[in-house]
This record gives C-alpha cells, sequence and structure tokens, in this order.
C-alpha cells in the first residue's frame, strides 16, 4: 500500500518535474525562435515599407523603426520595373539569368559528382585512391586567387562578356560553376558505400555492364542523395556574389545573376542610391523559392547532411 | 518528360544566349555614365542619321563610371571602344596601355578652344616621350554642400559657425562628407583664404605632373593647413560639429536626424532628395571657417579670426579610346568624341541629365535657360553652385600611372582621417604615431601624406627636422 | 596506435608505387618499338596509326584527329589577347623576351600593346598541360596499337570501334565516367590553382607595374615568402605586422565559431527532440530558414539590423541605453574591435547553430534507448546521462563534421566579409580587426593588386588546412575504413 502510494509519489513528482523541464523547453524554444526570426522578419517588412516624407518623396534608406509606419508594394513594383546599371527591367532580367545558369549547373553538377561518387565507391580502378586525395587537397586552396586565371582560361575559349557576345559570359558561368563539382563527391560518395556491395556483385554475375548497374540499380536507390546535390548546386548560384561578377563582368549588366545585382544594389561604386527597401524587396523574391524547395525537400536535406557529417 | 523538359531548357540556354549577340564589325561600342545612357544613344542615333558618311552604327552603353577605369584595365578588350572616366584615370590607363592617344587636328583645336586652362593641364599623358592627348573633357565635378533647410536658414549654411549653431538647436551634427577617400577629403585639404583664395598646398603641381616631367613639387605642411586640421579636429570633437558619413549611408544620416548637412557632388543630388525631400534641400557653396585662437597656437602664417573658405577638386569626365580598338575605326571613333564633347551636346546632356557641362562659359548658358525657364530653380542652383566651387578648386593631378591612385585609395585618406580623429596610426618601419594632437604629430603626419603622394609608399624614416614651408 | 605503426611502410609504398608504372613504362619502350608491328612502330610519331594497320579506322581517324589538333596548336600559337598559346608560351614562361610596347602610329592609330607576363605564364601552363596530354595520347596510341597486335598474334579479331565503346560502358566505365570532370578539374580548378603558387614567386603587383607603365613582371624567386619576416615585399610593412595577428584572430575566431555552433547545435537538437514537445515541425521550420536563406541576404540583414540607424541602435537610444549608436560590426574605424569579434561570433552562431542542430537529430535519435533506459534504473539524472551518454556519442559520431567545419571556418569568407567587411580598420594596412586570412588575401589582391604577396598568404592558408586535413583525415575512422574496403 504504502509502497504503491511511494511509486505514484515518485510518478507524481517525476511528472511535474517533467512538466516544468517542458516547459522551460517550450520558453526557450520560443525565445530563440524570436531570435532567429527576427532579422528575417526585419528584411520581410523592410520589403513592405512604403514611407513617404512629409513632401511627397519616398524614403528608401535604412530606418531605425522595426515597423514600417506604412505598408505598400512600391519597392516591389519599383524593383520590376527600374532600370538598374543601364539595364531595362534589370532585376526580372537577373532572376531569369540565374534561373538559366542554376538549372544548367544543376543538372551538369549532379551527373558529375554523382558519376565520380559512384566511380569511387563502387568501381576498381588504379588512380582511385590518388584521385580522391588530390580532389581533397585542391579543395583546400582559397578560390579568388584564381579567378583571374578562370576568366582568361573562359576567354581563349570565348566564353566571357565581349562587346559583340555579352550573353556568351553565362556559358562561361556555368563551366566555371560546374566544372570544380565532380570533385566534390564525398558526401554522394558515403551514400553510395552504405548500398551493399552484394547487389553489384550478383547484378554482374547476371552479366549487367558497369553502365547497366549504375543506370538501373544504383540511381534508383540514389534518390536522396540526387535531390540533396540538384538542391545544392541550384541554391550556389543564387548566393555567389564574388565570382559571377568576375566572370559574367562588372559592365556586363544585363548579364549579371540576380545576387550580383543585389549586392551591387547595396554597395555599388555609387552606394549613394536609397536603395535599401528595394533591396529588401528583391531579397523576399529570391528567398521565397528557394525557401519552399528546401521546405519542400527538407527530408532529403537532413538525409544528406547527415551522410556528409558522419563520412566527413 | 524529363526529355521534353531537358529539351526546352536547352532552347531556353541557346536562346538567351544568342540574345544578346550578332557580331557587328561596323559597330563602336561607347560607355557612357548610367544616368545618361538614354540620352547619348538618342543623340548618337541622330548623329548617325545625319552623316551617312559615318559607316558605322553606334551603341551606347550605361555603366557605373567609377568601375570603368578598372573595367578596362582589367582586360580592355572587353571593353567598349570609347569609354568615359574621371580625367584622373588618365595616367593609369594610358600607362597600362589601355588607351589611344588623340590625334585628330580638329578634335585637338576644339579640346583647346573650349576647355580652361586647369582642364588642359591634366588630360595629356606621355607616350615613349611625346606628349599626347588622351582624353576629351565633357562633364565637371566639384563638391559643394547640400544643407537641410528645415533646420538651417540661408544665413547659417554659408559659415560651419553658423551650421554648428542651427544643429546645436536641433540637437544633431552639423555635417558630413559622403565618404572618406582623396576627393572627398579636399574640402579641407584644398580649403582656401576666403578673401583672396590663396592656399600654401601644392598637390604636385598638377601642369608640371602630367607634362611627364619631374614630380613637381608637394605641400600640406603650410601654418594655414595645420590651422584648419586643428580646427576640423576640434568640429570633429564638438557634439554639434563634424561626422564622418555612417556605414548605412551618408544618406541615412540626412534622413535620420544625424546631421544637418552633406558634402557631396551633383551626383548626389537625386539620393539627398530623398533623404530630405526637394523642399527641404538647400545647396549652397562648401561653407567658410574662422580659425579659433586654440587652433592657431604655436603658428606664425596665420592668426585666429582668418576665415578660410572649403576647398574641392575640379574634376572633369573624359571620353577615352580604347587602345585595343579596331585601327579601322580609329577616325571615326574620333569624329564621333569630337561630336559626344562639342558644346551643342554638352548642353543638351546638362538639360536631360542634369551634367554640368566643362567648357569655358558654361555658365552663361546654365543662366540662359534659367531665365528661359527650361530648369527649375534647385537644379539651377545646383548648376551655378557647382561652376563657382569648381572656380576656386584644382583639378586632381597624376603623374605616373598610381600616384593618382595612392592619393586616392591607398594609406593617405585614411592617414588623413585618423589624424582627424586622433587615432594612432603607423608611420615609419614599425613606428606608431599616437601623439596625433601635438603639433609636430599633425606636421609629422602630413607630411607622411605628402611623402605617400610623391612615392606612393611610407618614408623609411622622418627627415631630422621637419621643413617648416610657408 | 596500431594504425601508426603500419602505415610508415605503406606511405613508402604509395610513392615507389606512383613511380613504378612511370619507371617500368620507359623500360618497356624501346622493347615495344622494336617487337612491335610497322603499326606500332608508327603509332610513335603518327597517333592512330597501328589502329589503321589493324583497320580500326574510327579509332585511329579519333587519335589522329586530336594529334593533328595539338599540334596546330603547338606551331601556330593562338593568340588572346597579344599572348600566343603554342611553343611561344613555353618560351614566354621565362619572362625574359618581353616588350614594353607602346609603338603608336599617329595617322592610323596603330597601336601595339606591351607583353602581358600574368597570361604568358598563364597560357605556358595550359601550352604544358597540353604537351602532357599530347604525351598521354601517345601511351594509349601505342598501348592500343600493342594491344590488336596480341589479338592478332593470338588469332583474335582486333577489337571494333563498336566493341571499344562498349567497353567503356563496361570494364572501363570509370574512364568514362572520370573523364569530364578530369578535364573540367584541370582546366578550371589544377590550372589556375597552379597558376595562383606561381604567382607567389614573381613580383606581380599593380601598384609597381603601373608605376613603371607596364604589364610586365618577373620571377623573384622565394623573395615573397621572406618579405613576411623582413616586411620588403609588395606589400610593405603590413605583411610583416600583420600576419601573426591575423593568422591569430583567424585560429581563434576558427575554434569559437566551430564550438559555438556545434555545442549550440547539440543543445537546440536535444530542446527541439524532447520527447512530448509538441510542434517540433514548426520550431525545426524556423530554424531551417536562416540555412535556406541565401547567406548574403540573411547577413546583409543583420548588418543593416545592426547598423547606425538601424533599429537595434534605434531601440537601445529609444530606452536611454544608450546616448549614441554603438559600432557593433566595427564599420567605422574607430569601433571597438574586441565588440566586433564578439558580434560576429555570435551572428555566426545564428547562422551555424541550425546546421548542426539538424545534424545531430538524426544521430541523437540513432542513440541505442536501452543506454537511457540502463542510465536510468542506475539513478543517473538528466545532466549526467547527457554528460556521459549523448555528448560522447554525438562527438564520436560526428569527429569528421567537426573537423571539416573547422576548416570551413577558417576559410570562412562570406561571415566576416558581409558582416564586417574585417573592420575596424587599421589605419595605414588592408587588414582591419576581424579580417581573417580569406578576407585579407581577398583585399590584397581584389582591391590592392598585391597577387604575388596575396599567393604568399593563399599558400600559407593552404597549407594551414591541408596540415590539419590530413592529420585528421588519416587518423580518422573514415580513412582508415576506406582502406579496408579495397
Amino acid at each position: 500500500m504504502s509502497n504503491t502510494n511511494k511509486t505514484s509519489k515518485k510518478v507524481r513528482s517525476q511528472s511535474r518535474a517533467y512538466k516544468t523541464s517542458l516547459g522551460i523547453t517550450y520558453i526557450l524554444l520560443i525565445v530563440m525562435g524570436i531570435i532567429w526570426l527576427v532579422p528575417l522578419l526585419w528584411i520581410f517588412l523592410s520589403a513592405f515599407r512604403c514611407e513617404y516624407q512629409p513632401d511627397g518623396t519616398f524614403i528608401g534608406t535604412v530606418t531605425s523603426n522595426f515597423f514600417p509606419k506604412a505598408y505598400g508594394f512600391k519597392n516591389f513594383a519599383d524593383l520590376f520595373t527600374a532600370t538598374y546599371y543601364g539595364v531595362p527591367n534589370a532585376f526580372p532580367r537577373w532572376m531569369l539569368n540565374t534561373l538559366i545558369v542554376a538549372v544548367i549547373d544543376c543538372i551538369i553538377s549532379t551527373f558529375l559528382v554523382l558519376s565520380v561518387a559512384y566511380c569511387m565507391s563502387k568501381l576498381k580502378f588504379k588512380m582511385r585512391k590518388p584521385f580522391m586525395n588530390i580532389s581533397m587537397i585542391i579543395g583546400l586552396f582559397p578560390g579568388f586567387m584564381s579567378m583571374i586565371a578562370i576568366y582568361f582560361l573562359l576567354k581563349s575559349i570565348g566564353l566571357t562578356g565581349n562587346p559583340d557576345h555579352p550573353g556568351y559570359s553565362m556559358v562561361g558561368l556555368v563551366f566555371a560553376y560546374s566544372a570544380g563539382a565532380g570533385l566534390g563527391f564525398q558526401v554522394a560518395k558515403g551514400f553510395f558505400d552504405v548500398i551493399p556491395n552484394a547487389l553489384v556483385e550478383s547484378a554482374k554475375l547476371d552479366g549487367c555492364s558497369n553502365f547497366k548497374i549504375f543506370m538501373k540499380i544504383i540511381l534508383p536507390l540514389a534518390k536522396p542523395i540526387i535531390i540533396y546535390q540538384a538542391l545544392m548546386s541550384f541554391t550556389g548560384p543564387w548566393m555567389d556574389f564574388i565570382f559571377a561578377k568576375v566572370i559574367i563582368g562588372a559592365d556586363n549588366s544585363a548579364f549579371w545573376t540576380v545576387s550580383v545585382g543585389l549586392y551591387s544594389l547595396l554597395f555599388g561604386t555609387h552606394p549613394d542610391t536609397n536603395l535599401f527597401t528595394q533591396f529588401a524587396a528583391g531579397c523576399v523574391i529570391v528567398a521565397i523559392p528557394i525557401v519552399t524547395l528546401f521546405m519542400f525537400l527538407q527530408k532529403y536535406y537532413v538525409e544528406g547532411v547527415t551522410a556528409g557529417a558522419v563520412k566527413g | 518528360m524529363k526529355r521534353i523538359l531537358c529539351m526546352l531548357l536547352a532552347v531556353i540556354m541557346v536562346f538567351a544566349v544568342t540574345a544578346g549577340c550578332g557580331k557587328k564589325d561596323n559597330k563602336i561600342v561607347v560607355w557612357v555614365g548610367e544616368e545618361s545612357a538614354e540620352f547619348y544613344q538618342k543623340v548618337c542615333d541622330q548623329y548617325v542619321k545625319d552623316n551617312p558618311s559615318f559607316g558605322y552604327t553606334i551603341e551606347v552603353k550605361g555603366v557605373d563610371t567609377g568601375s570603368v577605369a578598372g573595367i578596362v584595365t582589367n582586360d580592355p578588350s572587353a571593353a567598349a571602344d570609347i569609354f568615359t572616366t574621371a580625367h584622373d584615370n588618365i595616367g593609369k590607363l594610358a600607362a597600362t596601355q589601355c588607351a589611344k592617344p588623340i590625334t585628330d587636328e580638329a578634335l585637338i583645336n576644339q579640346v583647346l578652344a573650349d576647355n580652361p586652362a586647369s582642364f588642359q593641364n591634366v588630360i595629356y599623358s606621355t607616350l615613349n616621350d611625346k606628349k599626347y592627348l588622351y582624353g576629351v573633357p565633357y562633364i565637371s565635378q566639384a563638391l559643394f554642400m547640400y544643407y537641410n533647410k528645415a533646420y538651417v536658414t540661408e544665413e547659417q549654411a554659408k559659415s560651419f559657425e553658423g551650421l554648428r549653431e542651427a544643429a546645436k538647436a536641433a540637437g544633431m551634427k552639423a555635417i558630413t562628407v559622403t565618404g572618406d577617400d582623396g576627393f572627398n577629403m579636399s574640402f579641407a585639404l584644398l580649403a582656401t583664404k576666403a578673401d583672396d583664395h590663396s592656399t600654401t598646398v601644392k598637390i604636385y603641381e598638377g601642369a608640371e605632373a602630367t607634362s611627364g616631367g619631374s614630380k613637381g613639387e608637394s605641400n600640406c605642411q603650410g601654418d594655414d593647413t595645420i590651422a584648419i586640421i586643428r580646427w576640423l579636429q576640434d568640429f570633429k570633437e564638438d557634439e554639434n560639429g563634424f561626422k564622418w558619413a555612417s556605414p548605412d549611408g551618408w544618406d541615412a544620416d540626412l534622413r535620420n536626424k544625424g546631421c544637418l548637412a552633406v558634402i557631396g557632388g551633383t551626383w548626389h543630388y537625386n539620393t539627398a532628395k530623398a533623404a530630405i525631400g526637394e523642399t527641404n534641400l538647400g545647396i549652397t557653396l562648401i561653407p567658410t571657417l574662422t580659425l579659433t585662437e586654440k587652433s592657431v597656437e604655436g603658428l606664425t602664417g596665420v592668426k585666429a579670426g582668418d576665415v578660410y573658405r572649403g576647398g574641392t577638386f575640379a574634376d572633369c569626365k573624359v571620353f577615352m579610346i580604347n587602345a585595343t580598338s579596331d585601327n579601322k575605326k580609329y577616325k571615326a571613333e574620333q569624329e564621333l568624341v569630337k561630336f559626344l564633347s562639342s558644346k551643342e551636346v554638352q548642353n543638351q546632356s546638362y538639360l536631360e541629365c542634369m551634367n554640368v557641362p566643362a567648357y569655358v562659359g558654361a555658365s552663361e548658358f546654365i543662366k540662359s535657360c534659367y531665365d528661359e525657364g527650361k530648369v527649375t530653380e534647385s537644379e539651377y542652383n545646383l548648376a551655378c553652385t557647382q561652376v563657382e566651387m569648381a572656380e576656386w578648386g584644382i583639378p586632381q593631378p597624376f603623374l605616373t600611372g598610381t600616384l593618382n591612385t595612392y592619393y586616392y585609395s591607398k594609406n593617405g585618406p585614411p592617414i588623413f582621417r585618423a589624424i582627424i580623429d586622433k587615432t594612432p596610426y603607423p608611420t615609419t618601419g614599425d613606428q606608431i604615431l599616437t601623439e596625433t594632437e601635438s603639433l609636430e604629430g599633425i606636421r609629422k603626419g602630413l607630411y607622411l601624406i605628402e611623402y605617400i603622394w610623391m612615392h606612393g609608399n611610407n618614408p623609411k624614416e622622418f627627415p631630422s627636422s621637419l621643413p617648416q614651408k610657408a | 596506435m596500431d594504425s601508426t605503426l603500419t602505415r610508415v611502410p605503406k606511405n613508402k609504398k604509395s610513392i615507389s608505387d606512383l613511380f613504378a608504372p612511370i619507371g617500368k613504362w620507359f623500360s618497356n619502350f624501346g622493347k615495344r618499338f622494336a617487337d612491335g608491328s610497322i603499326g606500332t612502330k608508327l603509332s610513335h610519331f603518327i597517333f592512330g596509326a597501328g589502329n589503321f594497320y589493324h583497320k580500326q579506322y574510327i579509332k585511329g581517324a579519333l587519335f589522329l584527329i586530336l594529334q593533328v589538333a595539338i599540334i596546330c596548336f603547338m606551331v601556330f600559337c593562338p593568340t588572346i589577347n597579344g599572348t600566343p598559346y603554342g611553343y611561344k608560351a613555353l618560351a614566354n614562361l621565362s619572362l625574359k623576351n618581353v616588350s614594353e610596347g607602346g609603338d603608336f602610329d599617329p595617322i592610323t592609330g596603330e597601336f601595339s600593346a606591351g607583353s602581358d607576363c600574368k597570361l604568358m605564364i598563364l597560357f605556358g601552363f595550359v601550352t604544358i598541360a597540353v604537351i602532357i596530354i599530347y604525351f598521354m595520347l601517345m601511351k594509349m596510341s601505342i598501348t592500343s596499337s600493342v594491344k590488336a597486335d596480341m589479338d592478332e598474334k593470338i588469332g583474335k579479331k582486333p577489337s571494333t570501334f563498336r566493341e571499344d565503346v562498349m567497353e567503356l560502358f563496361d570494364s572501363r566505365f570509370h574512364i568514362t565516367m572520370l573523364t569530364p570532370t578530369c578535364i573540367a578539374a584541370l582546366i578550371f580548378t589544377i590550372l589556375p590553382t597552379i597558376f595562383m603558387i606561381a604567382l607567389a614567386f614573381t613580383t606581380y603587383n599593380s601598384q609597381d607595374m603601373n608605376d613603371k607603365g607596364t604589364n610586365l613582371f618577373h620571377w623573384n624567386g622565394i623573395d615573397n615568402f621572406i618579405a613576411v619576416f623582413t616586411g620588403e615585399g609588395s606589400l610593405g610593412m603590413e605583411i610583416k605586422n600583420r600576419f601573426l595577428p591575423v593568422l591569430g584572430w583567424t585560429f581563434i575566431w576558427a575554434i569559437f565559431a566551430t564550438l559555438s555552433c556545434y555545442f549550440g547545435g547539440i543543445i537546440l537538437a536535444l530542446l527541439i527532440n524532447k520527447k512530448g514537445l509538441k510542434g517540433k515541425k514548426i520550431f525545426r521550420t524556423v530554424f531551417i530558414m536562416t540555412i535556406a536563406i541565401p547567406q548574403f541576404i540573411s547577413l546583409l540583414a543583420v548588418r543593416n539590423l545592426l547598423g547606425e540607424y538601424g533599429p537595434v541602435n534605434g531601440l537601445l537610444q529609444d530606452i536611454g541605453a544608450t546616448s549614441g549608436p554603438i559600432g557593433f560590426l566595427g564599420l567605422h574605424p574607430g569601433d571597438s574591435e574586441a565588440l566586433a569579434k564578439v558580434m560576429v561570433i555570435i551572428v555566426n552562431m545564428w547562422v551555424g547553430i541550425p546546421y548542426t542542430m539538424l545534424m545531430t537529430s538524426g544521430i541523437l535519435m540513432n542513440i541505442p534507448a536501452d543506454l537511457y533506459e540502463a542510465a536510468r534504473v542506475d539513478g543517473a539524472s538528466t545532466v549526467k546521462m547527457f554528460f556521459k551518454i549523448t555528448l560522447p556519442y554525438v562527438i564520436f559520431v560526428t569527429t569528421p563534421y567537426l573537423i571539416s567545419s573547422f576548416v570551413g571556418n577558417i576559410n570562412s569568407f562570406n561571415t566576416i566579409f558581409l558582416l564586417t567587411g574585417g573592420g575596424p580598420v587599421y589605419t595605414g594596412y588592408q587588414a582591419g580587426g576581424t579580417d581573417l586570412l580569406v578576407t585579407w588575401l581577398y583585399k590584397v589582391t581584389i582591391d590592392q593588386g598585391s597577387y604575388n604577396t596575396g599567393a604568399v598568404i593563399g599558400i600559407f592558408t593552404f597549407i594551414i588546412t591541408a596540415t590539419i586535413t590530413l592529420i585528421t583525415y588519416r587518423r580518422s575512422k573514415a580513412y582508415n575504413e576506406e582502406d579496408t574496403f579495397q
């Protein structure tokens, strides 16, 4: 009797302790969640800020009030119609440029990564180990120094912006982005390593060629890692604001990617342009599709990240 | 489905790439400032129409004029046939063989006839020991002051002391600059005596420097300069004095009631207008300052109560011809430059894009436009003020490829800022200068700046006694 | 311990492994030439001759076309920006026969530009790569011919083109799969990297070159490395005076940034995965936002939020906590360096914690539940369980990640560049208070044009990251398991 009483007391006290700890957890998480969201919320609100001076001039600078005094879509309207750096309707163009570069880079890079990862994981050949070491070493050099070299190498094959063919620079950019992709095979290799070798061996006994094994057995199993790689290489071009400017050309503004454009709105050599709210609107437009993609593909992203972390 | 998607993407890619293409041998590409690209395209189209014998089509592209020089030196063959840049880049562009000299007699005559001597001194550079014309001026630029009329009266805006008074009443800082590079800092360094516009400052004597001869003479350690710097040190420390532009942008300073006025140029007009509203935007000369007892202490060449007017570099934007441009186009390019820099086109560009003309006597045209009601009062003010400031300014000199660049971006300006902020800075070798307030400290700092102008790097050591130039 | 003992001989073996085939190939060279058919003999000079001899026309033609292409490239020297490829590029590598250019004909506008040394070096390396490819092709051509000879000897028909292609999809599938990456990496990663390393041994810096008015520079041996100690290089005293402080801060930053994000992430993951917590998905989504949004957006948002006129300073002044704006990020030269350093680490936590959280969430769920059960029976407290079970397990599993994120933080360009720009400025120097080696490298090269000194900084950065990576990677489980796999 007393025994059961004791345990129930213990359970009760335990559950009370549990409840307080749960409560603390909630409070902590909510506080942290707010801290995490504040900067993003501020950019979001700034994008919709529509404040005017008493005499009717629009206020586009940073202001100290977190919540705008008036809301509207003016920033978005301006952003889509404005002429920046001599390019009419520059922002939609930059978006389109980035989309094209990102999609093609995504296809090429994913293909390269998968093919290299497959070779490294499931095929045996002489240069395997040296290749793995070299690819790891090469990745450790800081990239800026090689930018000018890459620019002139691309120029040698005509893939930089010149006054006659400004658009070729986009092909060059795709080259530059996807060329090194194959060397970043480690995460995908980690994933392939988990696929049992027995599966490959038995297929070989059935007379399957390596190509067939890759297409028919490995790829269908590799969906998570394909999506992870595709997501990574698709989002890359939306984030790079240094490399793209060098390859495409600081003057070739019609073919810039969106991040180069947005960065220049804020920090161009004429930074005195009162464009912060338009920059914020641009950020929102860029962030929405990428965040949506991430949210939908979260599962695969987590899988990739975890695989990468454990395999190194 | 996948295949269709891939095909579609391939098609889009090809389309996007070819959209901007179509190689034309008979095309001349011109780069101008992005704000006036549309105007120049229109003018050029008209020119081609009027001159069927010209034989080339013209494509005008708006670019960020501040970065043109960098783009051209990186890879001249990717740049336009004719490009615009500030005149102080001429030395660098000529030295790195990115620009072609101009030899057309008619064009040279037009340049010599139209432009003030100060500009003529800085548009030449040397090639194989021969002096050539490199740049053709078409826009003039100088600093002046924007201020907030809601807080500052016209009378107060005439002097820094008046500004401080207004700032005190409003609980703000008085004035800022749009940046802290050499061009912006000229407001203090090139200040001249208000009555006769005299100064002891010499910056490797523009004329001599550009002739490719000696490095000329530099002097910024005169008693007047030192007194002005001391005055500025105090003004910076003053609760209602000078402040550096916010990293958020100087327009944030104006707009967020950080300060009352800013020293800027015509190219800041729209931003300044947006920051405080057109009705509040006052435009005037850079104000005068009166030396205090404290600032002249220990100096002989100046006395308390002397009045100095803030100074400015008076620069011009020029057209240059790309060295890698096809020889066949050389003649046509010079013809085109001659047309684009003609008084008529300069005038038109003033009316349509607020570009202040560079030629002598432009102020008469500006006046006539105002009288005829072609420009608004503030636009007229803007141009008049700039022209007046430019008369007291000197063009940024350049000697070899870099000396001017050093002046602009390397160490000189940061040291100047450090002197005014009274923060320590490295001088020679491992030495750090800490006594930034003393007469000796200021003199050393100014000697350092001067040395950097002349040599492009810090001196190995200070001379045993600093020359006390008059 | 055991593995270190076994590794030493293996290292030696791997080096000899590397050279043995090359030596063997050379010793076989004469033999092959002597023993081979006419086709094989000819293959040494005309690629694909052996294939033609054995009626493998398509394969032979492919070899021949490539050979002709390379020879044309070498002989005719295609020229980009006035700088040639081909044999001239090899000669140019010495940087001796350079012209200052500048000949100008005032009438026609004929203008000759001077040599461009950076392109001379770059194109020289490309040409060397092409020559290496030539010899690889030669080897392939001979091997292919010898193989056909052998086939003929044992009475087999030489393989048809179709069979060769089929082979590329089966037993030689790795060649098909790796060739695109190898070519792309050679051109866009390896050559540029070698070019960068080479610049460290030159006088390439735009300031001197502009002064002299040319695009000319020359080789200067290890002078630039000595300049790190003497301060007499193109960057003056800066490289001497600022190198160690920047290096030190880079390490401090990397340690703090890695550990703060790592443990913060684990704690956050524990919080979110707490049993009975509702709305896990919502919380997780909130934190993933910072990963999903491009860094240049989220970091610039923070920069402006903390700016002089941003809402944070506005709020602090409104509630009267401060009288004037606080320079959180050291953007003004006079701002506090310590504050800027603390702020970048804090903001970096904001960026980095969700990433670790995601990663460790999965791992936490994999911890065998009976471990906790047993601990609970023994009466262990939650805190004790965390330190005795959770933490050791997570650390054990994620060591490789810890290393790679440490190396990643040494090279963390975005966070510093976008937040502080390296500020607060040290007057007279490029490297500010929060500059890492990489951001300094960026300023030195892209802003200042001191490519040679930049290359020296780059090489030092590489040595540091490579050392850390190699030491830890070779000790790691993944590497040693990798060995057993083969």
